[in-house]
């Protein structure tokens, strides 16, 4: 496999230089994202994000399985992230390379680890059925901000998702398929999401969503994860540069902005989609689900 | 209904191509001619590398009896020889497939081929890899049902409809006529094998009179697939079109 082309030292300088002079290569502000475009594919739980250059498709499907014997009351939630070739030719299947790693723990941290989706939801009998569910996140075209961009992936298919209702009689659990009952959405309990900051050590500079000449040139990088309340629930930080506490609080402050602006962009394409599916208004109908 | 094609979607690869066809939608990349590492390294010729990336989950031997299915298929129609010691590498990511694929009851390998073949075709294409010829591909399948005729690249409801199978073949074709896979599943004889190969024959290659073909496969009163080839032309031609746009406003 080819390594991934080093930045060569002439561009290296350049991004330096204009960043001294408060200026980032594509023009945008130090805390603006690329532009996001959020898609949603035909099924339930396929989400299409693109952030700039960057895209990610993330995939949640579901199957009955037993549950662990230690977890009785818990279903399985895994979250599998795999760099292919596509994205580009320094990626090999099979091999993973730091950032592969780095990306998994971070979504692994922020999403599953945060309680982000109720995993008690999916138990079906207690100690013998449960559903496994599983995101699949593919990166298709790498530039930069892949943590940032799977995290809204991946949120965003699994808002999107609906799994199959259950009748439980006793001991026997039917699945209903979805021409019998209407699939039900999965019971999230609050929104990670990340932002990831490159911080560039001689100029004292945090930058959001650095495209990848820019990752190649920072220092280090402070991965903040957090939902549109408030609440941190990781930060995480790369990278042998050292920083100042204050900066970092700084960052959290950027962050919680950044998210809630996310979060509502994310709803909004959301409920399009939603409208988009329920033509007629019949959509409120088919549901089983009891208001709380 | 004609398969959809969308062009060079992806920045970072050399050639790229998202392809939907009968609700089965596949994204393909093409990275090449590059580096290859020293343990793949052929003295006279390229090194293809297939990847085919399942939409769930992690490869399975069914994808990995479709790599070498495509790899051998490919390597045929790509001029291994013009550059060697190197390495073509493709990705095929399935995007989605229909519902009812599972449910069929026949092999599900066969009924993605055609499709990936193309999806690697397309991207091979735009990625200026040096191509021999170019390869088109249909599926066929026979049901058990007396009168019913064979059906030539079909849906997954008209497979829902007529199933059980007899048998599905899958061929491939070069631009010159020239068969380069066939991949076979089910009871036969040599009577319907040919008789299938013939309609595969007829969808995939172009007829000089330039005689409407799929006008006789009738399935459910529209006709089946209009010419492969052609259809391959057409996009190949709309994409130089419109690279070659500066060109012709002058």
């Amino acid at each position: 496999m080819p390594r991934e082309a080093e930045i060569s030292l002439n561009e290296r300088a350049f991004i330096q230089q204009a960043l001294q002079e408060d200026l980032r290569l594509d023009g945008r502000a130090f805390d603006a994202f690329r532009p996001l475009q959020l898609t949603f594919g035909d099924e339930y739980g396929v989400a299409d994000v693109q952030l700039g250059k960057t895209r990610v498709i993330a995939r949640v499907s579901v199957e009955v399985t037993t549950p662990p014997p230690e977890r009785k009351f818990d279903g399985v939630f895994q979250i599998i992230t795999e760099f292919s070739p596509m994205a580009s030719p320094a990626f090999e299947i099979g091999r993973p390379t730091d950032a592969e790693v780095i990306l998994s723990r971070i979504l692994e941290k922020a999403i599953r680890r945060s309680n982000a989706l109720d995993t008690e939801s999916l138990c079906i009998i207690a100690g013998l059925k449960c559903f496994a569910l599983r995101a699949d996140v593919h990166i298709v075209d790498h530039d930069g901000g892949l943590i940032d961009a799977s995290c809204i992936a991946v949120m965003a298919a699994l808002q999107h998702f609906r799994r199959p209702d259950v009748i439980v009689e006793g001991e026997r659990a039917t699945v209903l398929s979805v021409r019998e009952r209407e699939p039900i959405p999965l019971s999230i309990l609050h929104q990670p999401l990340c932002v990831t900051f490159s911080y560039f050590e001689d100029e004292d500079v945090f930058l959001v969503d650095a495209n990848a000449a820019e990752e190649q040139v920072r220092q280090g990088e402070v991965i903040v994860t957090m939902n549109r309340h408030g609440e941190v629930c990781q930060i995480a930080k790369y990278g042998g540069a050292t920083m100042d506490p204050l900066a970092i609080l700084n960052c959290t402050n950027i962050a919680l902005q950044k998210v809630r602006e996310l979060s509502k962009f994310i709803q909004a394409r959301l409920d399009e989609d939603a409208a988009k599916r329920n033509a007629g208004g019949l959509l409120a109908e088919l549901s089983a689900e009891n208001a709380r | 209904m004609a398969p959809e094609a969308l062009l060079s979607p992806l920045h970072r690869a050399d050639g790229s191509a998202t392809y939907t066809h009968n609700r089965y939608s596949i994204l393909g990349a093409v990275n090449g001619p590059i580096e290859v590492q020293r343990r793949d390294e052929m003295p006279e010729e390229a090194t293809i590398e297939v990847n085919v990336r399942p939409a769930v989950g992690v490869g399975s031997p069914k994808e990995r009896h479709l790599e070498t299915l495509l790899h051998s298929t490919l390597r045929s129609i790509i001029l291994v020889r013009s550059i060697p010691r190197t390495l073509v590498q493709i990705t095929l990511q399935i995007r989605s497939l229909p519902e009812e694929d599972a449910m069929l009851g026949v092999n599900t390998s066969l009924l993605i081929l055609p499709h990936l073949l193309h999806t690697a075709l397309l991207a091979l294409l735009f990625s200026s890899v040096p191509l021999r010829a170019i390869v088109t591909s249909v599926l066929v399948a026979i049901p058990f049902t007396k009168g019913a005729g064979p059906l030539l690249a079909p849906s997954a409801k008209e497979l829902m409809r007529a199933k059980p199978f007899k048998s599905i073949h899958v061929f491939a074709f070069s631009g010159d006529r020239k068969m380069l896979l066939n991949e076979s599943d089910g009871v036969f004889g040599f009577e319907e094998w040919d008789e299938a190969c013939e309609m595969a024959e007829e969808v995939c290659c172009k007829e000089e009179g330039g005689v409407g073909l799929g006008e006789g496969m009738e399935v459910d009163g529209q006709s089946a697939t209009e010419n492969l080839e052609q259809w391959l032309r057409e996009v190949v031609k709309s994409k130089v079109e419109r690279e070659q746009r500066w060109r012709v406003a002058t």
